[in-house]
């Protein structure tokens, strides 16, 4: 049989200002893991730092390490891959005061 | 075989096929028609159960608000906090629908077939829900429901009598505005039909609406639900539909039978691209600012054609 692999859309058109992040994901018959966060409006104000999130149950979430600039232009595609990550995975962002991305986030896990 | 009548031939197949179903350890607990159109077994992937996305045309921001909020099912082994994974009834998978944690919210996964023939099509699951264990408290009241719809559509050359879009809807109603009202409820309207982008191809209608959920008549049950928000306990279902006639048959979960008799589905005109439609949806809503889960271990759809 062959490895099971999916993409799964997390976040579509959803407008991310402030603290954000994608809904949790539980990804642990996976053994890797590609974010992609694509910007499907023109971003607002200054380039906003995203990283990668793991949780022991789904409710605390803790830094992986992995981190990322979100895309700068419209239709501008960022990604984060991961190979070590138990089963709760989401991908979080902080923007400034006034800024904004609306994202597509998807996530493409291998087993 | 030779020399039996037909009718003891047919009996005989008929034992045969009960024998070798009952002999399968993945199909005994299911009771399937002649035809099994799939067998899903969360352990070898989604099969097929995606996420429900609401149309659009030339931009995102067209698409209905209750079809926006959906995001893509998961492969879980319900690992809780307090106890590890739960796991499914066979093996360590399951399928698992997730609300966002806003009151209201809803999520929808969906099978998309056509069918062969008309004639009756059967579809079973075992399933359990439970919200999100964030609080250490029975949460019972939580999860406002589950529930299953199918999405069907006449054939092109059935004529206009007999080709509308049919939608039956079922859902268990577990609580609403906090309270614990756990009966099963159906639904005949959809909301209005409403126009997607300026090419005249594209519409939508949410069907999913709070509003036009009809009490089904003696639907009340009492769920197995557990004793704390990380204990499940799988459950049942089995809902008989006939394309022929577009009509439901029965309702079975667990040891409980209802009487579908008063049931009819959302029926609105047929659509120019859907012909011979057999889709079939699962979704879950949450009652309260709290995720809610709708797990299914697996599921059997058959048919007598």
């Amino acid at each position: 049989m062959l490895p099971e692999n999916i993409t799964a859309v997390v976040s579509r058109n959803e407008r991310w200002r402030g603290e954000a992040a994608s809904e949790p994901y539980e990804a642990g018959w996976a053994r890797e893991a590609i974010f992609f966060v694509r910007a499907l409006k023109q971003p607002v104000g200054p380039t906003a730092t995203a990283w990668v999130e793991i949780s022991p149950d789904g409710m605390h979430w803790l830094r992986e390490g992995t981190e990322i600039a979100m895309p700068a232009e419209r239709d501008g595609v960022a990604m984060a891959r991961l190979s070590h990550f138990g089963n709760w995975l989401r991908i979080a962002a902080r923007f400034d005061s006034g800024a904004e991305c609306s994202v597509l986030v998807t996530l493409h896990l291998k087993a | 075989m030779k020399n039996q009548a037909p009718n003891q031939a047919g009996d005989l197949t008929e034992a045969m096929r009960l024998a070798l179903l009952r002999a399968d350890p993945a199909l005994s607990r299911f009771d399937p028609l002649p035809r099994i159109l799939s067998f899903d077994n969360f352990a070898r992937g989604h099969c097929g159960w995606s996420q429900l996305v609401g149309n659009y045309e030339d931009d995102l921001d067209t698409m209905l608000p209750g079809y926006a909020q959906h995001t893509s099912a998961m492969l879980s082994t319900l690992a809780h906090w307090d106890a590890g994974s739960h796991g499914g009834m066979d093996s360590s998978y399951a399928l698992k629908l997730a609300t966002r944690p806003l009151p209201g919210a809803r999520n929808v996964v969906i099978k998309r077939h056509t069918f062969r023939k008309r004639g009756p099509i059967r579809f079973e699951m075992y399933f359990t829900f439970k919200p999100e264990a964030n609080a250490l408290k029975l949460s019972e009241t939580d999860v406002r429901s589950v529930g299953l719809l199918f999405d069907l559509q006449g054939g092109d050359q059935d004529g206009n009598s007999n080709n509308d879009r049919v939608m039956p809807h079922l859902r268990f109603l577990n609580a609403l505005d906090g309270q614990h009202l756990q009966k099963w409820q159906y639904k005949r309207e959809t909301e209005r039909i409403i126009p997607i982008g300026t090419d005249n191809k594209t519409i939508s209608h949410y069907h999913l609406s709070p509003e036009g959920w009809i009490d089904l008549p003696d639907g009340s049950q009492r769920l197995c639900y557990n004793e704390i928000p990380t204990k499940v306990n799988w459950t049942y279902l089995c809902f008989d539909f006939d394309l022929a006639t577009m009509t439901a048959l029965g309702l079975r979960c667990n040891d409980r039978s209802f009487d579908l008799s008063g049931f009819d589905s959302i029926r609105i005109p047929a659509m120019k691209n859907l012909w011979c439609m057999l889709n079939f949806g699962l979704f879950a809503e949450t009652d309260v600012a709290k995720r809610a889960f709708l797990y299914v271990d697996s599921i059997c759809i058959s048919g007598d054609f």
